[in-house]
């Protein structure tokens, strides 16, 4: 197997974006070869949820190609739920790693805000199971609702932790000019304050307002490819060292501990042990916080604090920008967007360019070491990238 | 006619699914649909629930309270409830009823009472 | 001669309580006022709801159209009881909402126009209205009717409202919903927050002027990109209607 560079990134805003979804998808395509200077590809992969349902597109992927006049380079859509942006990483990866193709380009896009608030949670509930789950009326947010609600009561977490998590979230985005929420939060407005129950009001108790992260429209873009070319960019090398993915039942009743996100940990193991790599050496993370207490728990999964311990490393500032292990520093999901399919390669753009060094107020000291957990589904199937800065 | 839900009895090894997988979990063996039907347990324990206030467009509810049950028969289930004050752990009744209707069709599913 | 007429063509208002300004802390720890605006005040409004007419996304144009139309009926003495209630930040414009009363026991409402999206802003100035008709006034029941899903998620939705199908509403014959005292009661816990009275210093920043909205709603900034978007890939029509009204500066 080669090593896998990244040879160069896009980002559009993550917000709500007036431009079509073939758009929205090729801006951080262009953004990225005039960065990189690569001006041809062998394939192309995009990864998007929405598109035939939400935007009335099929076959993406080859739009977008002849979109960035790339043709007659290979293209080929992905769609893994919200883990749609890693798992298209992970193909491009193979792709370079096993010697078929020398210059990938990753895109992730989604334009969910091209329908209604109501329709667009609905399209989201579709990956539910749809005898067991989707028949009942079951959302996302209610699936992290009934989880939450296990989890805290067994490890002692409270809604002043999961407002923390908004809180330092929002606070990181304010430094990202890519975010789609630019606004602070205080403690007191989203739950000390007696306005706090219309200022956050309970979505899927005990979740509230501001334990869910925005619908956003938006696009990220990677280039993987092998050492050489990179070199030739003159940019910092960050390899990607480790892709793991796992998958756990479809229904979330069905899991074996229903306060356990197995594929979770099982993801991230793969990831390390591809890369040679342990928990406790990385400096910076992009956890999938689609919902705050998916970041508290998936920092314990991954293997970064003891099962029960992330709120505790929360609470004591390990995880903010200037802490021991900074998640989520461009925001996460919370504040910087959550474009279903595009996440997976944002959360990678975010990495790559804090391993370059070219993370602006946002840089986290001396990060050599970055991990993403993009989570598709609820837990049934979660993708970890492991990056690495060399030399 | 009292309606159930139903789990997948795999001909080869007698394990019990539910929902429908195409290959038995238990021993992987079984030739295409070589299952039996097996109504669940209707009672059981909740094991978490949520009131959900941002329901889907179909249902014009202020909140709609969801819930995974652990059946006496040993399966879990995500189902409605119809329970003023849900509380982890309580005792429940199932009853197979409407769950949901959309512009076209209509959806059966169990709703859980307090027992 | 004038005089007289002017009498003729003006309604006698019916002398209402005033709504006694409340206030309230929002996510970002800001306080928001809202406070009851008087006629002399409408002329600093109208400026701020006017650009929003242009805005053809969300319902903010049909709303920013007919909000001008009414707040220009109150000031210029054509409606009767009407009402406007303001939502200010730092003396800084971000809602308004506005109502009629039709008798003593019904009132009408018009309108709610965020001019700062997100912070649930819409949500607190919408339950203040209700708070006016219901514990100001004393009234029995309030007509509703939503032009945005949105407004109609919050509203029919969130408050159950019942159904007054048989009743046109004045906003356009439409099927009215209402909010009756009941279901306000149902709803005070939750969804009327805020306290009174306002500390001194900060009624008197919000009394002091109405400014200009910082961050309202614009519209989209690539005109072409946004009717690709929907499907009207030439804008020809949309193209020649700017041009004749005075150019978009950006074709």
């Amino acid at each position: 197997m080669r090593d896998v560079f990244v040879a160069g990134i896009g980002i559009t805003s993550f917000t709500r974006l007036e431009y079509p979804l073939v758009e929205i998808a090729a801006y951080p395509g262009l953004m990225a070869m005039r960065e990189s200077g690569i001006k041809t590809i062998d394939q192309l992969y995009v990864a998007n949820m929405g598109g035939c349902r939400v935007n009335h597109q099929t076959g993406l992927a080859s739009a977008v190609v002849d979109n960035l006049s790339l043709t007659p380079a290979a293209a080929d859509s992905i769609e893994n739920g919200p883990a749609s942006g890693a798992s298209a990483i992970k193909q491009g990866f193979m792709a370079v790693a096993s010697g078929v193709c020398d210059v990938v380009m990753v895109i992730g896009a989604e334009r969910m805000r091209e329908v209604n608030n109501l329709e667009a949670t609905d399209f989201v509930a579709t990956l539910t199971h749809p005898m067991a789950e989707y028949i009942y009326g079951v959302t996302l947010p209610s699936l992290a609702g009934m989880f939450a609600r296990l989890y805290m009561d067994k490890y002692g977490i409270t809604s002043r932790h999961l407002a923390m998590v908004a809180v330092k979230n929002h606070k990181h985005a304010m430094d990202n000019f890519y975010a789609h929420l630019h606004e602070e939060v205080t403690l007191e407005g989203i739950l000390d304050s007696p306005d706090a129950t219309t200022n956050n009001p309970i979505i899927a108790d005990p979740l509230r307002f501001y334990d869910m992260c925005p619908v956003s429209d938006g696009g990220a873009c990677l280039i993987l490819t092998t050492a050489d070319i990179a070199k030739k960019t003159g940019k910092p090398m960050v390899r990607l060292a480790g892709v793991g993915q796992a998958t756990d039942t479809h229904a979330v009743h069905d899991r074996k501990d229903p306060t356990d996100l197995m594929a979770v940990r099982e993801a991230a193991k793969r990831s390390f042990a591809m890369a040679g790599l342990k928990p406790k050496d990385v400096n910076v993370a992009e956890l999938h916080d689609a919902f705050t207490i998916l970041e508290i728990v998936e920092s314990e999964e991954v293997g970064f604090f003891e099962k029960g311990q992330g709120h505790i490393a929360l609470q004591e500032g390990y995880t903010k920008i200037g802490g021991k292990l900074p998640i989520n520093p461009s925001g996460g999901l919370k504040a910087k967007g959550h474009p279903v399919g595009a996440t997976g390669v944002g959360q990678a753009h975010e990495i790559v360019l804090q391993l370059r060094g070219e993370a602006g107020k946002r840089q986290v000291k001396n990060a050599k070491v970055g991990f993403t957990c993009n989570f598709g589904g609820f837990g049934n199937n979660v993708v970890c990238l492991t990056f690495v800065r060399e030399g | 006619m009292e309606m159930n839900i139903y789990g997948y009895k795999c001909k080869r090894c007698g394990h019990v699914q539910y929902p429908y997988r195409t290959i038995c979990c238990n021993c992987h063996e079984n030739d295409h649909n070589e299952f039996d039907i097996v109504p669940l347990a209707k009672n059981g324990k909740l094991l978490t629930y949520t009131l959900l206030y941002n329901p889907p467009a179909d249902f014009e509810l202020v909140y709609l309270a969801l819930g995974i049950v652990e059946l006496e028969d040993g399966h879990r289930i995500t189902g409605q409830l119809q329970i003023k004050q849900p509380c982890v752990g309580m005792k429940v009744t199932g009853k197979v009823e409407l769950v949901r209707k959309d512009e076209y069709n209509k959806y059966y599913g169990m709703v859980f009472y307090e027992a | 001669m004038s005089v007289d007429v002017e009498k003729l063509l003006r309604p006698i208002d019916t002398p209402l309580p005033e709504f006694p300004a409340k206030y309230m802390t929002l996510a970002g720890g800001e306080q928001l006022v809202i406070r009851q605006v008087t006629r002399d005040e409408i002329p600093d409004i109208l400026p701020h709801v006017e650009p929003l007419m242009h805005v053809e996304r969300d319902f903010y144009d049909i709303v920013a159209s007919r909000v001008y139309a009414e707040l220009l009926g109150f000031y210029m003495h054509r409606v009767q009881d009407e009402y406007v209630l303001a939502a200010q930040i730092e003396g800084e414009l971000v809602a308004i909402v506005n109502g009629r009363i039709v008798n003593p026991d019904v009132g009408m409402s018009y309108h709610t126009l965020a001019l700062r999206r997100g912070l649930r802003i819409g949500a607190h100035a919408f339950a203040a209205k209700m708070e006016y008709h219901m514990d100001v006034l004393g009234q029995k029941e309030v007509l509703i009717v939503a032009e945005s899903p949105i407004g109609f998620r919050r509203w029919m939705i969130e408050y159950k409202l019942e159904k007054r199908f048989h009743i046109p509403h004045e906003l356009g014959g439409c099927p009215s919903y209402s909010l009756t005292r009941e279901l306000f009661e149902a709803a005070r816990g939750s969804l009327i927050v805020g306290r009174r009275p306002v500390p001194e210093k900060l009624l008197k920043k919000a009394q002091a002027a109405i400014l200009a909205p910082t961050d309202p709603p614009r519209p989209p900034a690539d005109l072409l990109a946004a009717t690709r978007s929907l499907y009207d890939s030439t804008a020809t029509a949309l193209l020649g209607q700017r041009n004749k009204l005075g150019g978009t500066g950006n074709a």
